[in-house]
């Protein structure tokens, strides 16, 4: 029962960790900080599984360190390359100005701890803050891809959406973690490739990376 | 027995006439005729066969098409429409050929006769088919051949405007019957059609059957796209579509007033619009300067006459089957028949004329009566058939509805206080009518010649002269001895409301027979009198409205504007004709003109209106859609968020 208590204090210290990362997301206005909070909070966000398990399980193991690998060091890598490759400059280019996103990231995630308050849990969840952090960063995701224009910074906007998404997915690592994981990364990755291709393509056909350009494609 | 067995192989010929003229249709114009003729005369023979003994034939296949059983029928209902389409369809297609031949219209007489033969197919699949799903197909697909028959001069903007109209005015009517047919299969559990008058609950679908309907036969207000459609198609699909498909309207009223409940309410609506649209539409006629727009204009007035006495039949039902409802009734499906001949008869006639001056604006026209005197004086035949002139066609129908009217008046009910009224006003339409079709003989064929090319008229050839004078003897002949076209008119009244039947002719129709012959043998005298007369003494032509000038000018004659003016001015509350006028400032002034234009009122006060605010909205709406994917992701958002809210208020599911 104490382990229990000192597991999830850290595992919300850790949740709390995320949505800092959230916040400086938010914030950052250089390209390379906000893949890097992007990278932190995949690190994070993969020991989790970790500290959930009461004993060693080593798919929850292979899973987290899968997690950590993909979303900690591959996918970041991916995205310093095409910058670099690309030559993208390193501003970010904001529609929605950083103080206006952190107002709106700071209540969002004010709206998301109350929301779960309303929301029917189980009685094990009801003391952390999985729920509240996942809807934070789905809503920091959604802040990101809506205010910056670049597509590498609306890659790190998804890929922070999916980490909310992620998040949920922990309450029900119990009943289904292999497939949901898998899934979940599965999509990300074909997402990042996809992206990647996008990437390319915008800028041979625009010279730019600004998807603000990609407006004069409707009919 | 021997006539039931027969009818279906004659059915089928019919149709099989028609799909193997669709495939003669593009190389061998002669044999798409001989093709069409002959699927026309089977389907007259069978529809002949039925409304003579009064059988009706009945099929259903053992394999389904587009998921449902085919299930034919010919009853007297459908066989009084299918006479008409033969009679009508017949006289067209010849006319075809020598109005819009090959060597001038070289890529667009082929697509007219492959889209008439389809149109020909869908109106026997319409009529014969007793299944909702195959009825909306035949209807949809006789919709779209129609418009690629008004549009078969589509070079000329004016046309394809019109053929959009069309087609937009049309599709509103068919969702309403799509809606009407997915109701009634919901509601009954089948698509299958027939008589369901023990179905309370289906009785409100009759409002979707008439607005469905309603606008494909151009009951006023929903006739907007009638008076371009018919003045800019090809004068001989003007007479299809006026003599024909506008009364596949009529047909879906009767039909489904016939076989489903219908609401109180029913009669008094469709006989008010009825009212409404006869006086409105030769009203609209009257203000009109182009030939073929103030025909169609007539259609919405007959169309009217035809409502009215459908509207009485149905109030009729509301007071015990009364009596004068039969006559009603009759009076509206002989007034099909005849309306249907004499609209194509004078289309045909317009035809002839548009073919030998090239105008179809009356100002233009004049003294055609010399050059063209077939067509002069069908079309005058026909005009005083429309107008309801004894001893014609029109007057005997006409004088059916009357019959009712007054027989509801003497009733003592409540029925009274609408016949009255009704009454007068049929009258009034009548007269009006008559005034519309003086002034349309009066401009286009006495007189002098307006233009060069009136003057320059020659009449039309045996082609076109031929199907007029058929059309034509068909009026004289329901003229002329209208007890022997009772019986089909009678049992198709049995058809609609089985305490109706029997097929003995009410007195007061033997006594007009009689006093039409004998007034026909008293016009043929006296023509014949007055013809030795001029001969034996000797006469001189002259002008028509010479009016005593030693040289008058053309332009002293009355114009079609002027010759209506007093009537169209009675209307100006709702024609709203724009004037523009320069009134002559001085003695001897140097210029002044005066230019009158009667607009389409309804279309242009009322439709557009409406069309402007749904676009401006719609373009409203439209910025919304600006590409830009951060704003697509911020909808998305808020669509979610909206979603989760409604979820969370505990509306949601």
């Amino acid at each position: 029962m104490e382990r229990r208590c000192r597991v999830s204090g850290t595992l919300n210290l850790l949740i709390g960790l995320a949505m800092g990362l959230n916040l400086l997301a938010l914030a950052s206005s250089r390209l390379p900080t906000l893949i890097g909070a992007v990278a932190v909070q995949g690190v994070v966000l993969g020991v989790m599984p970790l500290l959930m398990e009461h004993q060693f399980d080593w798919i929850v193991a292979l899973v987290a360190l899968g997690t950590m690998a993909v979303k900690g060091f591959v996918i970041p890598g991916l995205l310093r390359r095409a910058m670099r490759t690309a030559s993208v400059d390193r501003e970010v280019e904001p529609s929605i100005g950083f103080v206006a996103s952190l107002l709106l990231g700071s209540g969002g995630t004010i709206a998301a701890v109350a929301l779960s308050r309303a929301l029917p849990l189980l009685p094990e969840h009801a003391g952390s803050l999985l729920v509240p952090g996942s809807i934070a960063s789905v809503l920091t995701g959604f802040v990101l891809l809506i205010g910056r224009s670049k597509a590498i910074s609306q890659v790190c906007g998804y890929l922070v959406l999916e980490n909310g998404i992620y998040l949920f997915g922990l309450l029900l690592i119990h009943a289904t973690p292999l497939l949901v994981e898998a899934g979940i990364l599965l999509d990300v990755t074909v997402g990042i490739f996809v992206t990647g291709i996008i990437v390319d393509r915008i800028q041979r056909a625009f010279d730019s990376l600004d998807t603000r350009k990609l407006n004069v494609l409707r009919e | 027995m021997l006539f039931v067995m027969s009818l279906g192989p004659l059915l089928f010929a019919a149709v099989f006439g028609q799909l193997a003229s669709l495939l003669a249709s593009r190389r061998m114009p002669k044999l798409w005729l001989t093709l069409t003729l002959a699927g026309f005369a089977l389907a007259l023979t069978a529809a002949v066969l039925v409304l003579a003994t009064g059988i009706e034939w009945e099929w259903r296949s053992a394999f389904p098409l587009c998921g449902e059983p085919l299930h034919l029928r010919l009853d007297a209902i459908s066989a009084l429409f299918l006479a008409l389409l033969a009679v009508v369809g017949g006289a067209g297609s010849v006319y075809a050929g020598g109005y819009w031949p090959d060597r001038v219209h070289p890529l667009s007489a082929p697509a007219g006769r492959l889209w008439w033969s389809v149109l020909v197919f869908s109106l026997f699949v319409t009529l014969l088919s007793s299944n909702g799903l195959h009825f909306l197909i035949g209807w949809e697909l006789f919709t779209l051949s129609a418009y690629y028959l008004i549009t078969l001069d589509r070079q000329r903007v004016e046309v394809r405007s019109a053929g959009w109209l069309y087609l937009g005015a049309s599709h509103v009517g068919m969702v309403c019957l799509f809606a009407f047919f997915a109701a009634l299969a919901s509601q009954t559990g089948s698509w299958e059609l027939g008589p369901m008058c023990e179905h309370a609950k289906l009785a409100p679908l009759f409002w979707l059957a008439l607005v469905g309907f309603g606008l494909k036969s151009g009951m006023f207000p929903l006739h907007v796209w009638l008076p371009s459609a018919h003045a800019n198609a090809p004068s001989h699909v003007s007479a299809m579509l006026s003599g024909m498909t506008l009364k596949m309207g009529i047909y879906g009223l009767v039909r489904f007033s016939g076989w489903l409940p219908v609401p109180v309410a029913a009669g008094w609506t469709v006989a008010s619009l009825g009212v409404a649209s006869a006086v409105l539409g030769v009203a609209f006629a009257l203000g009109q300067h182009d030939l073929k727009r103030l025909l169609a204009y007539h259609s919405v007035e007959n169309i009217g006459i035809i409502l009215v006495g459908l509207g009485f039949a149905l109030v009729a039902l509301t007071h015990g089957d009364a009596a004068w409802g039969r006559l009603a009734l009759a009076g509206a499906l002989l007034h099909v028949w005849n309306h249907g001949l004499f609209k194509s008869l004078l289309f045909l006639g317009a035809g002839s004329v548009l073919h030998a001056t090239g105008t179809r604006e009356m100002s233009r026209l004049g003294g055609l009566w010399r050059a063209m005197p077939w067509t002069a004086g069908l079309f005058a035949l026909g005009a005083a058939a429309i107008s309801g002139l004894p001893p014609l066609n029109g007057f005997v129908s006409e004088w059916l509805v009357f019959l009712g009217l007054f027989d509801a008046t003497v009733s003592h009910g409540t029925a009274t206080w609408t016949a009255v009224p009704a009454a007068i006003l049929l009258g009034v339409t009548g007269a009006l009518a008559l005034a519309c079709f003086v002034k349309v003989c009066g401009v286009v064929f006495l007189g002098a010649p307006r233009s060069d090319a009136a003057a320059h008229a020659h009449d039309s050839g045996p082609s076109l002269r031929g199907p007029m004078l058929l059309l034509a003897a068909a009026c004289v002949a329901i003229g002329l001895a209208p007890v022997l076209f009772w019986p089909a008119i009678a049992r198709a009244v049995g058809e609609w409301k089985p305490a109706w039947q029997g097929t003995d002719a009410p007195a007061p129709l033997l006594t007009l027979g009689w006093v039409h012959l004998a007034l026909a043998a008293l016009a043929t005298a006296a023509a014949v009198w007055l013809w030795r007369k001029a001969q034996r003494s000797g006469f001189r032509r002259a002008l028509t409205w010479d009016c005593g000038y030693a040289a008058p000018t053309t332009r002293m004659q009355y114009t079609a504007g002027s010759f209506a003016g007093i009537i169209t001015e009675w209307f100006a509350w709702i024609l709203r004709p724009s004037r523009h006028e320069q009134r002559p400032d001085e003695l001897f002034s140097a210029s002044a003109s005066f230019e009158e234009h009667t607009p389409e009122t309804v279309l242009e006060h009322l439709v557009q209106p409406v069309g402007t605010v749904v676009m401006r909205v719609s373009t409203a709406v439209r910025r919304l859609q600006q590409g830009k994917l951060q704003a697509y992701l911020l909808y998305l958002l808020v669509g979610v968020a909206g979603l989760a809210a409604l979820v969370m208020s505990g509306d949601g599911p």
